[in-house]
C-alpha cells in the first residue's frame, strides 16, 4: 500500500478497528482474569457463612487472620503459621527453580550442540513426560523412591539397610519437583542457546577469555531472557505444588495450596468430611 | 421471522420436559453404586441414568449452596444431611410414607440427623480407625494408645489422611474429650496428642491408602472398614483395629436436592435401592454395612470372612459441629502442619 493512501481519517478508522479487532482478547481476558479477580478480592473481605459460603458485608478479618489469630487461653497472639506456611512455599519453589536451572543449562547447551535431525528428537525426548498425567508420573517417583524400589534396592546393594525407603521426607518432594518442571526450563533455555551466534564464544576465546569467562560475559547474558522466562514457566507453578509436597513428602508440612485446600474445603464448610472414601 | 422465533421457543419448552422424564442424575460417593444395580434401574424404568461421583461431603455441599445442581439424589453423610436440612438445601419428600422406610432396620429409623425420616433413606453405614499390615506389625492393636503414641515398632511407620475429620474425632475418643467440643483447653490436647506422635508419623495424607499400606510402606494407616475388607479380599495382609476406646462412625442416606428436575424418578430409585435383593448386591459391591434389611443368605460379607464390618468396640457417629468447634478442629489441623 503507498504510504499516501494512508490518510489522517483513513488512519483514525483503521485504529477503531484494531481495537474491535481485539475485542474477542478484551473480552476473554476480563471474564477469564479480570472479573474472577475482582471477585475473589470482594469475597476476600465479606463475612464467612456458618457452614460455608460468604455474606455480603464488609469483614476484613480473613486479612487480620493472617497475623493475628486467638491462642489457646482465648486472648489475640501474634501468629506466624501463615507466613512460616508462606515462607516455607517460597523456599520450596525458589529452590527447585535452581536445581531445575543448574540442571537445565548444559541439557539445553548440550542440545542445541547436536545436528538438526537429532536436535529435533531431543526435544521431542524432553516434552514426552507431559503425554502423561502428571498424577501417574507422582506414582511412578514414589514406586522409584519407596520400599523395595529400584533406588532403595541399588543403595541396599552397596550396604544401605535392607528395607529403606527414601519417601516422605524434603529431598522426595525436591526430587518430584525437579522432575515435574524441568521440561518447562530446558525448552525456553534451549530456544534462547539455539540463537546464539557461536562466532561470540569464538571472539571471547580470540580475545583470552577462558570457558567461564566465554560463560559468564558471553553466554549467560545472551540467554538471559530464556533463562528468566523459564525460570518464571518454574516458579510460579511451584508455588501451587500441592500433589508432590503430600503424595512425596508426605504433608507433613503444609504449603500454601494444601493450606488454600484446607480453608475452602473443610474450614469453609465446617464440620468433617472423607476424603477418599 | 418473529413466528419462527416464536416457534423455536415453544419447541424448546416442549422438548424439554419431554426430554427430561426419562432421566436422573445422580450424585454420589466415587464408585459407591453397583453399576450393575443402576444397568438394572435403568431398565426397568426406561430411565436415562447419569452417575457423578464426589470424595468429600465438603464437595457435595458446596455444589448445593451454589444452587441449581441439576441433580435428583445425593448421597451425604448424617453430619453434613443435618447442616443441608437446616440450610434448607434438600427436599422433605415423606420418605417415611415410602416403602422404603420399612425397609430400614428398626435401629436406623428417626436418629439425630433426621428425626421425622422425612428427608432421607440410609443407604450404607461404616466406621473409620486404624489398619495395620499383620507383615510389618504383630503388636496388639485393641487399643487407640498404639496408633497415637506409639512404641519403636511403628516409629516412622505410621500414616494419617489429610484432612483433621475422623483423625481428631479419633483422637477425641482416646482422650475421652467431647466431639465438638467448643473448648478451647480440650482441643489443646488433642493438638498435644497429634504433636506428640507427630515425629512417629511418616504421611498425612489420603491418596493411595491401599498402595502404601498393603506394600508395607507403612505399617499401620487411618483407613475405612470397607475399603480395608476390599483390600483384604484382593490378598493384602491387613487388620482392622478394634480398639475398646471405640471406632468414629458415619452413614450415608439418600436426599432429593431443592430444585430436583426429576423427582419422580429420584424417589422410583430410592424405593429401588432400599429393595432388599437390592440393598444385598449394593453391600457386596460397596464392601460398607448397609442399614437396609438384606437377604441373609445372599452377603458376601460376613462376621466370619469380613469382622470389620461388625464391630465389637462402640461406635460413636460423627457430629454436626458449631462453626465455633469447627473452627477448633481447623486451628488443630494447622497448627499441627504448619
Amino acid at each position: 500500500m503507498p504510504a499516501a493512501a494512508v490518510t489522517g481519517s483513513r488512519r483514525r478508522h483503521s485504529l477503531g478497528l484494531a481495537y474491535l479487532g481485539l475485542l474477542p482478547s478484551w473480552l476473554l481476558m476480563s471474564f477469564a482474569l479480570l472479573i474472577p479477580i475482582l471477585i475473589v478480592a470482594g469475597v476476600s473481605v465479606s463475612t464467612r457463612g456458618a457452614y460455608g459460603g460468604f455474606e455480603w458485608s464488609f469483614d476484613l478479618s480473613g486479612y487480620r487472620q493472617i497475623l493475628f489469630n486467638e491462642g489457646w487461653t482465648g486472648e489475640m497472639e501474634f501468629t506466624p503459621q501463615y507466613l512460616i506456611i508462606i515462607l516455607r512455599t517460597l523456599i520450596l519453589a525458589a529452590v527447585t527453580t535452581l536445581l531445575c536451572m543448574m540442571l537445565a543449562l548444559p541439557v539445553a547447551y548440550y542440545i542445541a550442540q547436536q545436528p538438526t535431525h537429532r536436535k529435533a528428537l531431543l526435544v521431542y525426548l524432553v516434552t514426552l513426560p507431559f503425554w502423561m498425567s502428571m498424577i501417574l508420573r507422582i506414582y511412578a517417583w514414589m514406586i522409584i523412591l519407596g520400599r523395595d524400589g529400584p533406588v532403595p534396592r541399588f543403595l541396599e546393594f552397596f550396604g544401605a539397610p535392607s528395607g529403606l525407603s527414601l519417601m516422605y521426607n524434603d529431598g522426595a518432594t525436591l526430587a518430584a519437583m525437579v522432575y515435574t518442571y524441568i521440561p518447562l526450563m530446558v525448552l525456553p533455555v534451549f530456544a534462547s542457546i539455539e540463537k546464539l551466534d557461536g562466532t561470540l564464544i569464538e571472539a571471547a576465546h580470540d580475545l583470552y577469555g577462558n570457558r567461564w569467562v566465554a560463560l559468564r560475559r558471553v553466554i549467560l547474558p545472551l540467554t538471559a531472557p530464556g533463562i528468566i522466562s523459564g525460570a518464571i514457566l518454574v516458579f510460579v507453578p511451584a508455588l501451587g505444588a500441592v500433589l508432590e509436597p503430600i503424595l512425596m513428602g508426605g504433608g507433613k508440612q503444609m504449603m500454601m495450596g494444601s493450606l488454600i485446600q484446607l480453608q475452602f474445603g473443610v474450614a469453609a464448610t465446617g464440620p468433617s468430611g472423607r476424603p477418599s472414601r | 421471522m418473529k413466528k419462527l422465533l416464536t416457534g423455536t421457543a415453544f419447541v424448546i419448552c416442549l422438548a424439554s420436559p419431554a426430554l427430561a422424564e426419562g432421566s436422573l442424575n445422580i450424585y454420589a460417593w466415587s464408585e459407591s453404586i453397583e453399576p450393575q444395580l443402576i444397568e438394572k434401574f435403568a431398565k426397568e424404568y426406561d430411565v436415562d441414568v447419569n452417575v457423578d461421583g464426589y470424595t468429600s461431603n465438603e464437595d457435595l455441599l458446596t455444589k448445593l449452596q451454589a444452587g441449581s445442581s441439576g441433580y435428583d439424589v445425593a448421597l451425604p453423610s448424617q453430619h453434613f444431611l443435618r447442616i443441608m436440612i437446616d440450610e434448607g438445601l434438600i427436599q422433605n419428600y415423606g420418605a417415611n410414607k415410602l416403602k422404603a422406610y420399612e425397609n430400614i432396620q428398626e435401629r436406623w429409623r428417626n436418629q439425630w440427623w433426621d428425626e421425622t425420616q422425612e428427608y432421607s433413606i440410609p443407604n450404607s453405614y461404616g466406621t473409620a480407625g486404624f489398619v495395620v499390615n499383620t507383615k510389618e506389625y504383630d503388636g496388639p492393636t485393641d487399643s487407640l494408645k498404639y496408633f497415637f503414641e506409639p512404641n519403636d515398632a511403628l516409629k516412622g511407620r505410621i500414616a494419617l489422611l489429610s484432612y483433621p475429620d475422623e483423625i481428631v474425632s479419633t483422637a477425641q475418643l482416646y482422650l475421652g474429650v467431647p466431639f465438638c467440643t467448643e473448648d478451647a483447653t480440650e482441643m489443646k490436647k488433642v493438638l498435644d496428642l497429634l504433636m506428640a506422635q507427630k515425629p512417629a508419623v511418616a504421611a498425612y495424607s489420603s491418596d493411595n491408602i491401599e498402595g502404601r499400606l498393603g506394600s508395607g510402606e507403612v505399617a499401620t494407616h487411618f483407613w475405612w472398614d470397607g475399603e480395608t475388607v476390599r483390600a483384604i479380599g484382593t490378598g493384602a495382609p491387613l487388620e482392622y483395629a478394634m480398639p475398646k476406646e471405640g471406632l468414629v462412625g458415619w452413614i450415608d442416606s439418600w436426599v432429593i436436592p431443592k430444585g430436583a428436575p426429576n423427582y419422580d424418578n429420584a424417589i422410583k430409585f430410592i424405593e429401588f435401592m432400599s429393595e432388599p435383593e437390592n440393598a444385598t448386591a449394593e453391600m457386596n459391591y460397596y464392601a460398607h454395612s448397609s442399614p437396609l434389611k438384606v437377604i441373609e443368605a445372599d452377603k458376601k460379607y460376613t462376621k466370619e470372612n469380613a469382622p470389620a464390618l461388625y464391630p465389637t468396640v462402640p461406635v460413636e457417629m460423627a457430629r454436626t459441629c458449631s462453626p465455633k468447634a469447627q473452627d477448633l478442629v481447623n486451628k488443630v489441623w494447622t497448627q499441627l502442619l504448619q
